[in-house]
């Protein structure tokens, strides 16, 4: 489904919404949005897309309350906002819609979270991608260091043919907030797979230790949660290039709710999850038996990260055997270890001997 | 024997100053910051007390600066602008231990409270060895007093110094005293000015100007021009009374008969209660008090409180009368509380006069609430006897385990197990007025246990705590219906006329869509004050939002006690109890609105911002509150007993829960109008 929309398709899409609203009030009802409910309540296993997606469950915000009716009219607003940007031809990003809400009234947002959930909603209940609306995210995307050649098209609209180890420095390539056709092409790699990695400092190590040259592999910055543009770039990867990607992280539960997000689909997304989601990634570490394999310098777990391991529990992302025994490990030995624990051991550590034994026993 | 009296008796063994010394806790004067305190206490209590008695409004001014900073040395003057004391008195009140009239009349006093002005001056004395300057001009002289007061404390007489007469100016009368005493500004609870604030908020009619030793200053308008009521002296009631009080009564009697002297001396004894007095403790009616013997006496005693009987019932006495209090009443305390704490929301309770152990007394409470306040600490407790603010013990007092009695949390106060004192961003007074306040000790600053004052005191509590419920709970209610308005007044039409400009159709009539989003009768009401007028003007704007026609009887309440008056009254009504109004409205046709409006004449400007408004009817009646008959009920049984003789007790209620539809009574209750200030089941809104 998530195929991109033509300027018309959007506007009708849009148009639906607003026309939902309207019939009502005609009928003498009060207005409403229909959308599917988004909690982890209503996300199942999609077996043809093999990830997660919204169910059925859906919920009618009508305008009895002052809340639900405020939040009706916001979707107006930005509605009207859309199209005007569709018709000029122009893009904002979504803290700038938010600054530019100030002047809507009645119908002004009142914090920035505010308005990302209601761009996200209109992109469930239309369809469409918030990229059909012009709307791009604050987030910055990932960086990216490895023999992979692609073209990027620059703002005067001319390709431009980059290398991800020879063209960059040692930040590497910044992978930008559209990463679909019309933006980003494929060429040519000399790799064997992806590696995706959660926090900065370990980035650099292994750019440092020359990781990427030595095992022939990109890697690839998630800055914590990766942002949608680092996920759909991962996605398209593997599946154009046909590439495994392996996910290292830290050892704790908001790490394991970052791998469920890059295979799984996110909650908050689930209506993408088929287009922003890697199912076929793995998860490579930390886990919670590296804790005590390699005996890392830990600590304890919070009262929010056992509540939080005790919520992965029930996710039905983390339903599998595997992750149900890393959980509830994580529980038991009471501890959480972060990436850079590592270094323990020295510098090469990671790169001579935890990641060559970890890749080997995932067949790499 | 009271410390007081103890020192009078003592006084010819051992020097005075000695004797200060050994008690000045009892006295007062115990730590440096106190001794402060105290002193300021004695001479605004005999300011305050001297207006009153000569009707005056009272203007004081405090002042207190620093002399010798390394020594702890402080100057305080005290100004007022009350009588003054003629020449010729000047030297006993000041220079004379006991002179004061605290122990002559049965009445609520603030005197009766200290060691007297006298403390003061000795303190001063004792502690900088300078006398205490005092300026006093009455009215009928042209010029005032001044003169310096010290003390010889081996003979209790005062030393005069310096004595002249000067030129006061315009000022007609007043007092003027100026001291020097080892002593310690502080804030804080246990300050100056706290005792101050705290003296200010239990007498609105004063203004109180106070400069503290850094020269700022701080100023506690007037907020009422109605003086506090004249309070009569009474006379000791026998179940009040001690065994050597009662002997020095028959001794210093003058009477030939003892029913005479049992009637004319005592409150609440008649003829036929003087004849069984003393049938029952086997007197001759016509033997003389003063030749009575100690074994007489004791069995008179005896008789006054019941252990000697007449047929196993002891001598009916009759109730003290109550004239001799002067409660704060309701008005006033809220007007006191919100000049010194910023805050909205106020509700008081005066209770009726009671009786304990024959002394007359009356607990009065308030409680105000809201913004400006911390929310996460105790709340404040004021205290107050006879309008003296109690500073100190504040743990060990009666006033506060009232209050740790109650279970604030279904008040909406936080309370740790519902035992405590509550937090929350409120502060809660207490006033008891009696004829004979018990303290726990000398210091005079907890009051001792006593079961009856406790109830009552509990009971107001509970009273009061109803009504920060319920405002509480309007509260959420008026947020509610403005919610709904801002819904369908602006919301909702701007969905109306954004979705039709995006689709490029025409604006949807609304009024149904409208009708369902609210399906509720709406209640707007506003009370303003009208400078114009001089009245407060409530309108209270009725919509229909449903689809039938509807009928409801309305109800308000408003200040008919406080004498308030009832004028344009639009819609007619009725009364429905004291305090009550009500109008029977037949038919509220859908879609459609009535407006009630009248106005409150005979009010200040502040007496009423608030009004209550309740129905009857089967639909709910969002921004009204449902009668509750209940409390109906309860405000005619208060009418009745407040016209029916004193209470001996106050029963608890019991009234069945009334129906809620519009079958209920409504009879035209017959309630005669009262002047007491009694419980306020409404009017805690301010
Ligand atoms: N500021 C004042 N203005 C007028 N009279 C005063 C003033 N201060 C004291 N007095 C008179 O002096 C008397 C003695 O005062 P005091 O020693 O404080 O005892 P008490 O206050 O108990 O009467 C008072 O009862 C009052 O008659
Ligand atoms: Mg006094």
């Amino acid at each position: 489904m998530a195929e991109r929309k033509s300027i018309e398709e959007t506007k009708t899409a849009l148009h639906d919404v607003v026309r939902e609203m309207y019939d009502r009030i005609v009928k003498g009802e009060p207005p409403t949005m229909t959308l599917p409910v988004r909690t982890k309540n209503n996300i199942g296993f999609d077996a043809k897309l093999g990830v997660y997606k919204y169910g059925r469950k859906q919920t009618i915000r009508d305008a009895t309350s002052l809340g639900s009716a405020k939040q009706l009219l916001r979707a107006l607003h930005v509605i009207e906002f859309i199209e005007s940007m569709i018709d000029d031809g122009k893009s904002s990003t979504l803290r700038e819609m938010y600054y530019i809400s100030e002047g809507w009234g009645l119908g002004k947002f009142q914090s920035q979270n505010e308005s990302n959930n209601l761009a996200e909603d209109l992109e469930i209940v239309t369809r469409c991608l918030r990229e059909d609306f012009k709307l791009r995210p604050e987030e910055d995307g990932a960086r990216m260091i490895g023999n992979l050649t692609l073209r990027e098209r620059n703002r005067r609209g001319e390709w431009m043919r980059i290398n991800a180890r020879d063209d960059v420095g040692d930040s590497g390539y910044g992978v930008p907030y559209n990463v679909e056709a019309e933006k980003i092409e494929f060429l040519e790699h000399d790799v064997n797979f992806i590696m995706a990695i959660e926090t900065g400092g370990m980035f650099d190590r292994l750019v440092e230790n020359g990781f990427d040259e030595d095992f022939k592999c990109a890697l690839l910055h998630l800055k914590g949660q990766p942002a949608r543009s680092t996920r759909r770039i991962m996605k398209r990867m593997s599946e154009e290039w046909d590439l495994p990607v392996v996910v290292f992280l830290d050892g704790d539960p908001w790490s394991f709710r970052i791998f469920a997000s890059i295979a799984y689909g996110a909650i908050k997304t689930a209506h993408i999850s088929e287009y922003l989601a890697t199912p076929t990634s793995t998860y490579l570490g930390i886990t919670a038996d590296d804790i005590l394999a390699y005996d890392l310098p830990s600590d304890d777990l919070s009262k929010k990260d056992i509540e939080a391991l005790n919520a992965e529990l029930s996710d039905p992302r983390f339903a599998d055997g595997w992750w149900q025994e890393q959980i509830n490990m994580m529980l038991e030995v009471g501890k959480k270890a972060e990436q850079q624990s590592l270094a323990k051991y020295g510098l090469d550590f990671v790169t001579e001997t935890y990641l060559p034994e970890k890749l080997q026993a995932l067949g790499l | 024997m009271s410390i007081a009296e103890k020192m009078a008796a003592n006084q010819k063994q051992v020097a005075i100053s000695e004797f200060f010394e050994k008690n000045k806790h009892f006295l007062g004067f115990d730590t440096l910051n106190r001794a402060l305190i105290t002193a300021v206490k004695e001479a605004v209590d005999n300011a305050l007390d001297a207006c009153e008695e000569a009707r005056i409004l009272p203007d004081i001014i405090v002042k207190i600066s620093k002399l010798d900073n390394k020594k702890d040395i402080l100057q305080v003057e005290v100004e007022d602008n009350g009588p003054g004391i003629p020449r010729a008195s000047i030297a006993k009140v000041f220079g004379q231990l006991l002179f004061g009239s605290r122990f002559h009349a049965i009445r609520q006093s603030r005197g009766q409270q200290g060691i007297g002005i006298t403390g003061v001056v000795m303190y001063s004395q004792l502690t900088t060895g300078d006398p205490t300057h005092v300026e006093s001009k009455i009215a009928k002289e042209a010029t005032a007093v001044s003169v310096d007061i010290g003390l010889d404390t081996r003979k209790n007489k005062a030393i005069k110094s310096n004595q002249d007469r000067i030129d006061w100016g315009e000022k007609v009368h007043g007092l003027r005293i100026r001291t020097t005493m080892k002593a310690k500004y502080q804030r804080g609870r246990q300050s100056v000015w706290q005792y101050l604030r705290m003296t200010s908020i239990v007498n609105p009619h004063a203004d109180i100007l106070f400069i503290d030793p850094d020269g700022e200053k701080h100023h506690w308008q007037r907020v009422t021009e109605r003086l506090p009521g004249r309070v009569e002296a009474i006379k000791p009631h026998p179940k009040g009374i001690e065994l050597g009080q009662l002997q020095r009564l028959c001794s210093e009697s003058t009477e030939s008969r003892m029913t005479t002297f049992l009637r004319r001396t005592f409150s609440g004894v008649s003829q036929r209660a003087a004849k069984e007095l003393c049938e029952v403790s086997e007197l001759e009616e016509k033997l003389k008090p003063k030749s009575l013997s100690a074994q007489q006496v004791r069995a008179l005693l005896e008789a006054f409180q019941g252990e000697r009987q007449l047929k196993g019932k002891s001598v009916k006495l009759l109730n003290p009368p109550t004239s001799c209090l002067s409660p704060i009443e309701e008005l006033l305390i809220k007007k006191g509380l919100s000049k010194t704490i910023d805050s909205k929301f106020v509700t008081t309770m005066t209770r009726a006069p009671s009786v304990a152990q024959g002394n007359p007394f009356q607990v009065e409470v308030g409680l105000i609430f809201g913004e400006g306040m911390t929310a996460d600490k105790p709340v404040e407790i004021l205290r107050f006897a006879n309008r003296v603010p109690l500073m100190y013990q504040q743990g060990g007092c009666l006033l506060t385990k009232a209050i740790e009695s109650v279970d604030w949390r279904q008040y909406g106060l936080d309370q740790a197990g519902g035992r405590g004192v509550p937090k929350g961003p409120a502060a809660i007074l207490v006033h008891l007025a009696s004829t004979n306040v018990q303290f726990t000790s000398e210091a005079k600053e907890a009051l001792s246990d006593n079961e009856t004052v406790m109830e009552e005191a509990r009971k107001a509590m509970l009273e009061m705590g109803r009504g920060l419920r319920k405002h509480l709970e309007k509260q959420k209610k008026m947020g509610k219906t403005k919610e709904k308005f801002e819904l369908i007044n602006d919301i909702i039409p701007a969905i109306a006329e954004k979705s039709a400009s995006l689709l490029e159709l025409p604006v949807p009539d609304l009024a149904a869509s409208i009708t369902k989003i609210m399906s509720a009768v709406i209640a707007e009401t506003t009370t303003t004050w009208n400078k114009a007028t001089k009245q407060t003007d409530v309108h209270i704007t009725l919509y229909n939002y449903t689809s039938r026609a509807r009928s409801y009887t309305m109800l308000v309440n408003w200040p008919e006690r406080q004498g308030a008056s009832m004028v344009n009254n639009n819609l007619g009504g009725r009364k429905e109890a004291m305090g009550v109004w009500a109008w029977k409205l037949e038919t509220l046709q859908p879609g459609v609105q009535t407006v009630i409006s009248y106005s409150l004449a005979d009010l200040e400007k502040g007496d009423w911002n608030e009004t209550d408004v309740f129905y009857r009817g089967s639909q709910e009646v969002i921004g009204a509150t449902k009668m509750d008959e209940k409390l109906l009920e309860e405000i005619r049984r208060q009418e009745e007993a407040l016209n029916a003789p004193l209470p001996e007790d106050d029963e608890p209620l019991d009234v069945n829960e009334s129906s809620d539809d519009e079958s209920v009574d409504e009879s035209e209750p017959n309630a005669p109008p009262s002047d007491t200030m009694q419980t306020t089941l409404f009017g805690g809104d301010y």
